[in-house]
């Protein structure tokens, strides 16, 4: 008999009822495979433990007070305690745990909010599609110990994870937590709880709205501040959360509207859009909001949930550019007009009577908002509504700045405005172009203006010749990684012969201009390294052209294989990109994955050589991600801003006890190189990130050919951008074998003469100097438990 | 540039808030310092390094630095800045400086030569609000003096120059190097 869900009478058992809500069927796929399904806070407490003896968090406070309870404010400079005990290593820790919990708060809530909305549409029952795996859920599966077959199946993750975060939340509370140290096993657990509910948003999303599933051939989105056209009416939707521009691009589709209406999107949700219909286009990233809404370009503004301006609303309507806010989680004070007339609502933002709507019926949205663009429009349009000065304007605002510098002080990046004003005040606007790419677009720099200036606008009517220039392109985010493309790539990642995994990941916080992350992933597909990239750096990516008019996405393809470039989607496709090296470890080593994360997280650390880069993160959304594909044992660089998260993980290459690994087919102990050598760190430049990038791919388990490999391209990055052999490359030298080929002779003869390292020359052998041989069986692990015979 | 050109004394004391308007760190905030109590403190250090970072490039700095190095200090060139340092014949060594400022709270780091931990650190010609993350760990996590002698107030520093412009900067490594020269 097969049981199935649902209520159930039993014939001659009056007022019987049964009612069967949730089926858990037994057998191997629904069989628990390792000893921590379901987490709790203190479950993988060890595993974290064996983290932080490595990677020890390095505290760099922003403040040396803590405010967060009326017995202060506390000084704790110089790490005192403050009135409850706590210092300020311990509180910078606790500041740790809630960006941590904040930002897994975001991508679950994001996941909760389309699950509900899913299931109202398409039932619980809707199976879940991501396309050619079996292996579907990787992070439910390592962290819950289930594999879910419909998006029902997900209720009961989403529940673990609220019910997580809701246990460490109270952990941060004034009177509980002291330890640093586990104060970060905590953000740890925060970081990981944070890919799961990103799993969870992008794979329900893929399975009932039609986003591509694991294509590696996907269409090309057009991006950039110069892809719309003006001339018509322009509705822009801004954030994360596809639910509401789906239901606009629903009906845009039904009444034939895509040739009379632009729509495009701002910072994640432009990704979803696309994916759901590729219609859709692209403006950029979070630092483009400002920017784009003081053109006056856009007719209507959509906001839904994530990396949405605060200040949206007052900004739209000095423009009279009505603002439909759809989530609950912003809601700008607006009225809430989810019951009315869309008509009414109409008239009433079209006449000005309202600056904007909450709208919570996304049925409504839909027809909202083309209806009300078409409308505005034409007002909008001949009235010639703009934030920028026009040429007369520009000129005496040029004129008008004195160099007080005022405005460098508050910049962010700190950037050289006043030398720019003096420039275009001579004619020269080359350097506010340079300023436009460089500027994040915060808008700081209007308060501080003594002469009011309002700088941003300046800085954008300067840049208009680049701007209308920035038409670029991006394939559009093919969701997971198919198990098919870890069967034939996974060998190479593990063994090295494939340099490494590069995810290129974060926001737009850059501290040189976007054109790095174009860069970097330039150079490193030339170099056969895999690039997956996520949200706003995937997009930025696509925002330059060779010499052919070629963007990188369209000159690299989109394969899972070395020399590929991939985008995955927005900032929750990122859950894929941490779950690509699960399946690495499931599919091509045969690991247990279900409730398995320890095991699955040695084996990644030890093995496989993934870095992410967050070369522009803002976000506390993006320090959850680092921290949890930090727990999972994949390193995180980010640029120098990120030393404003306040914590890092950073390795001891000096301290050598710090380096010993089990093999786990004796238990012995092996010191090994310090690999990956740090988990969390920042890079002051471009030049420093490049050949750190490469080291951080190196990885205990290279075989020599992949060593020799990864070794060729640290000291080639190290050489073309710091002019510099590496000091520490030697390091990482187990014989002669993994040398670079074409070096080999004169890396021997280094090794000799600088290091004391013998050489039979003869052989043109190492005789004596590393600290360990290449043994090709060696199984590295961090874990006890994993080793057949532990050692005495 | 040499002990026996004269060079101006100049007032490194003026303006001394922090560069980034809002970076207020707490109660306590460097001292702001004049060139030469800079340049007799790293003279009288029985291990100092010198800290320089991205900003080097710019030629009439990094022609300073290198005086700077033939003193006889040892630098630590973080960011890229051993582009421009690496081939002047220092002693430069190149150290991310996010590891660096967390090596120098060790008590059992040997430095970067191997010959023991410092007293004093100095930091130059570094991205304003990296160097202030940095220096942040070291105000609280170590016993290490910490100076800096860029043209950017760093509050979280114990002794510091106010905002420079860069007549008056450039100007105050003269006297520095000056003072050092001495010794």
């Amino acid at each position: 008999m097969t049981i199935k869900k649902g209520k159930f009478v039993i014939e001659g058992l009056e007022n019987v009822q049964i009612n069967i809500g949730k089926v858990i069927e037994e057998g191997v796929d629904g069989q628990i495979e390792g000893p921590t399904p379901k987490p709790e806070i203190t479950s993988l407490r060890n595993w974290d433990y064996r983290i932080l003896d490595r990677y020890n968090p390095v505290y760099t406070p922003t403040s040396d007070i803590c405010d967060y309870c009326t017995y202060g404010k506390c000084d704790l400079t110089g790490n005192k305690e403050g009135a409850c005990g706590i210092d300020l290593e311990g509180h910078t820790a606790r500041q740790a745990l809630m960006t941590s919990i904040m930002g897994a708060a975001c991508h679950s809530a994001h996941g909760r909010h389309l699950l509900h909305y899913l299931i109202k549409r398409y039932g619980e029952d809707h199976p879940i599609n991501v396309g050619p795996s079996n292996l579907k859920a990787p992070l439910t599966e390592t962290i819950m110990g289930i594999q879910p077959e419909t998006i029902g199946d997900f209720l009961p993750v989403l529940a673990y994870v609220e019910e997580q975060l809701t246990q460490l939340t109270a952990a941060a509370n004034t009177g509980q937590e002291g330890s640093a140290r586990d104060f970060e096993s905590k953000a740890l657990h925060a970081g990981m709880l944070d890919l799961l509910g990103m799993e969870v948003a992008d794979i329900i999303q893929i399975s009932c709205m039609g986003m591509p599933k694991a294509e590696e051939d996907t269409a090309m989105a057009e991006i950039g501040m110069g892809i719309l056209d003006p001339t018509k009416p322009v509705v822009v939707c801004v954030g994360h959360n596809i639910a509401a521009p789906a239901y606009i691009l629903d009906y845009m589709d039904e009444n034939a509207l895509f040739d009379k209406i632009e729509i495009a999107g701002l910072c994640c949700t432009a990704h979803d859009m696309t994916r759901y219909n590729k219609t859709a286009k692209i403006i950029g990233s979070m630092s483009k909001e400002l920017k784009y809404i003081r053109s006056g370009i856009p007719d209507v503004l959509v906001t839904d949930e994530q990396c949405v301006r605060a200040d949206i609303l007052r900004e739209a309507s000095e423009l009279h550019i009505p603002v439909i806010a759809t989530n609950e989680k912003i809601t700008y004070g607006l009225p809430d007009r989810s019951g009315d007339n869309v008509d009414d609502i109409v008239n009433d933002l079209a006449s000005g009577k309202e600056k904007g709507v909450l709208m919570l019926d996304l049925e409504k949205v839909g027809e909202l908002v083309p209806k009300l663009a078409m409308k505005v429009s034409p007002i909008r349009k001949a009235k010639g509504i703009t934030a920028l000065p026009d040429e007369g304007e520009f000129a005496k605002l040029v004129a008008k700045c004195t160099k007080c510098q005022q405005c460098t002080f508050d910049c962010p990046q700190g950037l050289p405005i006043a030398d720019a004003m003096e420039a275009a005040a001579n004619g020269d606007l080359s350097q506010l172009e340079v300023l436009h790419d460089k500027c994040v677009g915060c808008g700081r720099c209007d308060y501080s203006c003594p002469v009011k200036i309002p700088v941003l606008n300046v800085i954008e009517k300067g840049a208009q010749r680049v701007i209308r220039e920035e038409k670029g392109k991006v394939r559009i985010g093919r969701g997971q990684i198919g198990d098919p493309e870890i069967r034939e790539e996974g060998r190479n990642l593990v063994l090295g012969t494939t340099p490494g995994v590069i995810a290129i990941v974060g926001c737009g916080n850059y501290p040189d201009g976007t054109k790095d992350v174009h860069d970097v992933v330039e150079e490193m597909l030339k170099r056969s390294y895999i690039i997956i990239s996520s949200g706003c750096a995937a997009m930025d990516i696509g925002m330059y052209k060779d010499d052919e008019g070629k963007t990188l996405y369209e000159k690299y393809p989109g394969r899972f294989i070395k020399g590929n470039l991939l985008n995955t989607g927005s900032c929750v496709s990122n859950a894929h990109i941490a779950a690509t090296t699960i399946k690495v470890a499931s599919i091509f080593a045969g690991r247990k994955t279900k409730g398995n994360w320890e095991e699955i997280a040695d084996y990644v650390m030890n093995r496989i050589g993934a870095v992410g880069l967050a070369w522009g993160a803002y976000s506390q959304k993006a320090f959850a991600i680092a921290t949890g594909c930090n727990r999972l044992g994949i390193p995180v660089v980010a640029g120098p801003h990120g030393t404003k998260y306040r914590r890092a993980f950073i390795g001891k290459p000096y301290k050598k006890d710090d380096w010993n690994v089990l093999d786990a087919r004796d238990g012995s102990t092996v010191n090994v190189e310090p690999a990956p050598e740090h988990l969390m760190i920042t890079a002051e430049t471009f030049d420093e990130m490049m050949p750190l990038l490469a080291k951080l791919c190196i990885r205990p388990s290279d075989n020599s050919l992949g060593r020799a490999i990864k070794l060729t391209h640290y000291i080639e990055l190290s050489e073309k951008y710091m002019n510099k052999m590496p000091d520490d490359w030697h390091v990482y030298v187990r014989s002669e074998a993994d040398l670079p080929v074409a070096k080999r002779e004169h890396l021997l003869k280094t090794l000799e003469t600088e290091h004391g390292w013998k050489i039979d020359w003869d052989r043109k052998k190492i005789i004596a100097g590393p600290m360990r041989k290449v043994d090709v069986s060696f199984q590295p692990t961090n874990v006890p438990r994993l080793c057949k015979e532990v050692s005495k | 540039m040499t002990a026996d050109a004269a060079v101006k004394t100049v007032d490194t004391t003026r303006r001394a808030v922090p560069f980034d308007t809002a970076n207020i760190p707490g109660p306590k905030m460097a001292k702001p310092m004049m060139p030469q109590v800079a340049g007799k403190m790293i003279a009288k250090a029985k291990r100092p390094l010198l800290i320089v970072g991205s900003e080097v490039h710019d030629k009439d700095v990094l022609e300073r630095v290198i005086t700077l190095g033939k003193t006889g200090i040892q630098i630590a060139a973080v960011g890229n800045a051993y582009k421009s340092l690496g081939d002047k014949g220092l002693d430069v060594h190149y150290i991310n400086m996010h590891a660096l400022s967390y090596y120098i709270c060790d008590p059992e780091w040997q430095g970067l030569d191997g010959k023991g931990g410092y007293d004093l650190v100095t930091f130059l010609g570094i991205t304003y609000y990296y160097a202030s993350q940095a220096i942040s760990a070291l105000k609280h996590f170590s016993k290490t003096k910490v100076l800096s002698i860029d043209k950017y107030y760093h509050p979280n520093a114990d002794m510091s120059f106010g905002n420079l412009k860069k007549d008056i900067f450039i100007a105050a490594l003269d006297e520095i190097i000056a003072e050092l020269q001495k010794e």
